[in-house]
């Protein structure tokens, strides 16, 4: 299981689009995929999981992958959220 | 689908309603009208003939034909030569007028059919362009199934044994209606309406893989059935495919084209214990709430980030409060 935190950088936090991206990403991967804000734990290729943590901007978030593919799935996550998802310039 | 409307068919499918009786036998019976549209040549008896289109069919009303009583004989023959344009569909005398007698005549010289209506002029002009309107309709035809989920129509499409039928023959158990299947005759109305049918060999049958034909109208009844509805939602069957990037908020609208008319289309992956058939109803019943202004998954947005902006306005007083050392 690897576990990595990450910090939200998009303008409007975790909202629907973002959010979108990462639940899709995630879902692709056989590896469970979960998402930590302020203790609440949520699967993150469920897209109600993630949208009721509303993650506001600038916020710490704990990313969490267990399974055959969790290296490559926190990887390709944690460069969505570098990237703010590729949604926003 | 290319249409075909002849002088012919218009005055035997109009004939009793209208009144109708032809002046000149079948001479000219054999053009083809093309546009859906009528002119009362008012302003061309006139004079004007700036706007002169001659593929309209021309309707001469009551108005008219006492203009015409007023003109002598050469200038009536004026008009006509003009008026009767070779390329003209058709002519109508309306309100039971009588054509002048060299009207007939070059009418006959250029092989235009020449007609007269025993209704009034307004009536006749009201009801010819809403039959002209729908034979003259664009029209297609799809391979899917059209079913009336609560007034909602969904038209199913996606590859060939994914499950239309099937579907829509649940639907039908569920208690809603059967418009077509496998075959969608589709007709734009107006500008934004389009409305799908059966073709006539196939009416309410169905086809079930292992089964064969099955006739919807004979099993279930009358009220498992539909002539004709409005499609308001395309549904796509889709073989699951995880690749595949799923609608999974539903604020984008994401539409397709039919006949010019942009209809909200959604891709519905499926997999087994999956029960479309309930999705269906929701799908139908969701598009009701949009169009009454309730639209669940925009609602959800907003109540999200305003929750966000909130918390990033705490967060921003909290940074504040840390650094009041006093």
């Amino acid at each position: 299981m690897l576990k990595q935190t990450v910090t939200i950088h998009n303008r409007y936090g975790l909202h629907t689009r973002p959010a979108t991206v990462l639940v899709t990403t995630a879902s692709q991967f056989k590896s469970e995929v979960f998402i930590t804000y302020r203790g609440i734990r949520v699967n993150a290729k469920s897209i109600l999981g993630v949208l009721v943590l509303a993650v506001e901007p600038n916020a710490e978030v704990i990313l969490e992958t267990n399974g055959s593919d969790e290296a490559e799935a926190m990887q390709k996550l944690v460069e969505l959220v570098e990237h703010k998802f590729y949604t926003e310039e | 689908m290319e249409k075909i409307l002849d002088v012919a068919r218009i005055y035997k499918e109009n004939r009793t309603r209208l009144k109708m009786g032809r002046v000149n036998g079948d001479i000219g019976h054999d053009r083809q009208v093309t546009s859906s549209k009528l002119n009362r040549p008012g302003l061309e008896l006139g004079g004007f003939w700036g706007s002169f289109d001659p593929h309209r069919i021309q309707i001469i009303g009551q108005g008219e034909s006492k203009f015409l009583k007023t003109q002598s004989a050469e200038q009536l023959k004026v008009i006509f030569n003009k008026l009767l344009h070779p390329e003209l569909p058709l002519v109508i005398f309306a309100h039971g007028a009588k054509p002048p007698e060299c009207a007939i005549e070059l009418a006959r010289e250029r092989k235009i059919a020449i007609l007269t209506s025993g209704v009034v002029t307004t009536y006749l002009v009201a009801y010819l362009l809403d039959y002209l309107d729908w034979e003259l309709a664009p029209s297609t035809i799809v391979h899917g199934s059209l079913v009336d989920v609560y007034g909602v129509g969904l038209l199913f499409t996606g590859r060939s044994g994914i499950g239309k039928s099937e579907i829509a023959l649940d639907l039908v158990e569920r208690g809603h209606r059967l418009v077509a299947d496998d075959v969608v005759k589709i007709i734009r109305r107006a500008d934004n309406v389009v409305i799908g049918t059966g073709v006539e060999m196939l009416e309410h049958h169905l086809e079930l893989r292992g089964l064969g034909i099955v006739d919807v109208r004979h099993i279930f009844g009358i009220r498992a059935v539909r002539q004709q509805k409005r499609i308001e939602v395309q549904v796509e069957l889709q073989d699951w495919d995880s690749i595949q990037d799923y609608e999974r908020i539903g604020n984008r609208n994401t539409t397709v084209d039919i006949l010019g008319v942009a209809i909200p289309l959604i891709k519905l992956p499926i997999n087994p214990g999956k029960n479309i058939t309930v999705i269906a109803e929701v799908i139908a019943l969701n598009h009701i709430m949009k169009y009454m202004g309730k639209n669940a998954a925009l609602e959800f947005e907003r109540k999200l980030a305003a929750r966000i902006r909130l918390k990033t306005r705490i967060n921003e007083l909290q940074r504040y409060l840390k650094k009041d050392f006093e």
